[in-house]
């Protein structure tokens, strides 16, 4: 089945939403991958503020991604950015969707640890390595945030316009495509 | 006679920047052709629907030029030199300074980050990177070099197995297979393999790298070897990961094994996995720094 999603996403939408069912989403989301996940769990177990930003992610979507991002006169342009590998993210993941009531987690290769069923949430899976097409998915970037990381690790908030196909993998009924 | 050195090396700098572009920016043609073969094998619709978005992904970063996959990768620099060539120093520096210019260029991600501290100098540069292995031809007054944008994600399934020499070689496509399955879609299958047998763990390491450059579909000169390929080519695609890791007939488009002598003490095997996006391009240029060859 098909779905197009519009950002912030609630429970009723992920009920509808199975595994093998290919999503399109429109809105708001951010990137966040390695170092990202790390500090997010740090700041809120030392109850360290985090970037005022974050606190409108509810029902939004994180995006394990660190793209190629062009930046000329103070302005961004995002060049290429496909997903990257989520079971690094792994350790966090669980925290960081309570901390910022995400509830779609984008990514290649799934997530052994993350728990779908219990957070009310669905994993999607973009193809690995298609970078390029992303160019036509991003209608613009709205902000940065950490970029102390480095670009490819830094917190980049984005508008998307019918980004996907993504592939239900693991959806809120706790079912997984990945065996 | 120096004048025409500065010439040349001007040369060879424009024809890295040149192949890293080429590159970074479309996948070579035998890829496109293989995939395009899985498209039409593959029953699974989900393998179907991420072919065609991987064959479109493909042309639209030919076509606008930027990079088809975000992760440019860590450039590894084959350089084969031969002995007569002009120029047999500095290629460190004309590489580094290739590197900083297309990483501005194209753009590249900047994926040098400096293993203690985290900082990334956004350039691609930095301490050992990037990797350069120099071959020397004999009786060659040409110079060819060949680029490999090696990804993370796929990097990071290698291995380096030491094997009992006793049972070595019916361990040896176990632990491959154990490896790769329990990889599922983590390196953006369907995968090709370059596997080294023997050598040290070093060297079997380097002719695992080196073997993913040979064409595609290319067997090894040696029957026992080639044999080995296929075997081993059937064992991963019956694992049923399939594109992406969520299932399907084709989990890996090609294994390529190198080999050398051993000790008798020792059976080293080095694996290295390449993801489906394999990306390389290579140049060869005469004495007078005129392009012969381009891939």
């Amino acid at each position: 089945m098909k779905h197009e999603l519009n950002l912030p996403v609630d429970d009723r939408d992920l009920i509808n939403l199975k595994i093998g069912d290919v999503v399109y989403l429109n809105g708001i989301l951010i990137t966040a991958r390695d170092q990202v996940h790390k500090r997010i769990v740090e700041y809120f177990k030392n109850k360290k503020d985090l970037p005022a930003s974050f606190k409108n992610l509810k029902g939004s979507a994180i995006y394990h991604c660190g793209p190629i991002i062009k930046e000329s006169n103070g302005t961004y342009q995002i060049i290429s950015g496909g997903p990257t590998t989520s079971q690094r993210m792994d350790d966090f993941e669980n925290d960081v969707v309570k901390i910022l009531g995400i509830k779609l987690v984008i990514g290649k290769g799934g997530m052994k640890n993350l728990d779908t069923k219990g957070n009310k949430i669905a994993y999607l899976s973009f193809t690995g390595g298609c970078g390029a097409i992303i160019h036509k998915k991003i209608e613009k970037i709205i902000d940065v945030e950490w970029k102390d990381l480095g670009i490819c690790e830094a917190v980049w908030i984005l508008k998307v316009k019918d980004f996907g196909p993504l592939i239900v993998s693991q959806d809120a009924s706790g079912n997984s495509l990945y065996k | 006679m120096e004048k025409d050195l500065s010439i040349l090396r001007k040369k060879i700098n424009e024809a890295l920047i040149k192949t890293i572009t080429r590159a970074t920016t479309r996948a070579p043609v035998e890829i496109i052709r293989s995939l395009k073969k899985v498209e039409k094998e593959e029953e699974s619709s989900l393998a179907v629907e991420q072919l065609k978005l991987m064959l479109e992904n493909f042309e639209y970063g030919e076509k606008k030029v930027i990079p088809i996959c975000q992760d440019t990768g860590v450039l590894n620099f084959f350089i084969l030199l031969g002995d007569k060539f002009p120029i047999i120093s500095d290629f460190r520096t004309i590489i580094e300074n290739a590197v900083d210019k297309a990483t501005e260029l194209v753009p590249l991600r900047g994926n040098s980050v400096d293993p203690l501290t985290n900082q990334n100098p956004e350039n691609n540069l930095g301490i050992n990177v990037p990797p350069i292995y120099l071959s020397i031809s004999e009786n060659s007054s040409n110079l060819k070099i060949t680029i490999l944008a090696k990804g993370g994600g796929a990097e990071n399934i290698s291995k380096l197995f030491m094997l009992n020499p006793s049972n070595a070689l019916e361990e040896f496509q176990e632990k491959i297979v154990k490896a790769i399955k329990e990889a599922g879609g983590m390196p953006c299958p369907p995968v090709i393999l370059g596997i080294g047998i023997g050598g040290d763990a070093s060297s079997c390491m380097k002719l695992a790298k080196e073997a993913l450059i040979r064409p595609l579909n290319q067997r090894h000169s040696r029957e026992d070897v080639a044999r080995l390929e296929i075997d081993l080519i059937q064992k991963i695609n019956d694992l049923n990961i399939g594109v992406m890791g969520l299932g399907g007939k084709v989990t890996c488009l090609d294994v390529h094994i190198e080999v050398a002598m051993r000790h008798p003490a020792s059976f080293p095997v080095g694996l290295i996995v390449q993801c489906y996006s394999h990306r390389w391009a290579s140049f060869e240029m005469n004495e007078e720094g005129e392009i012969i060859d381009e891939t």
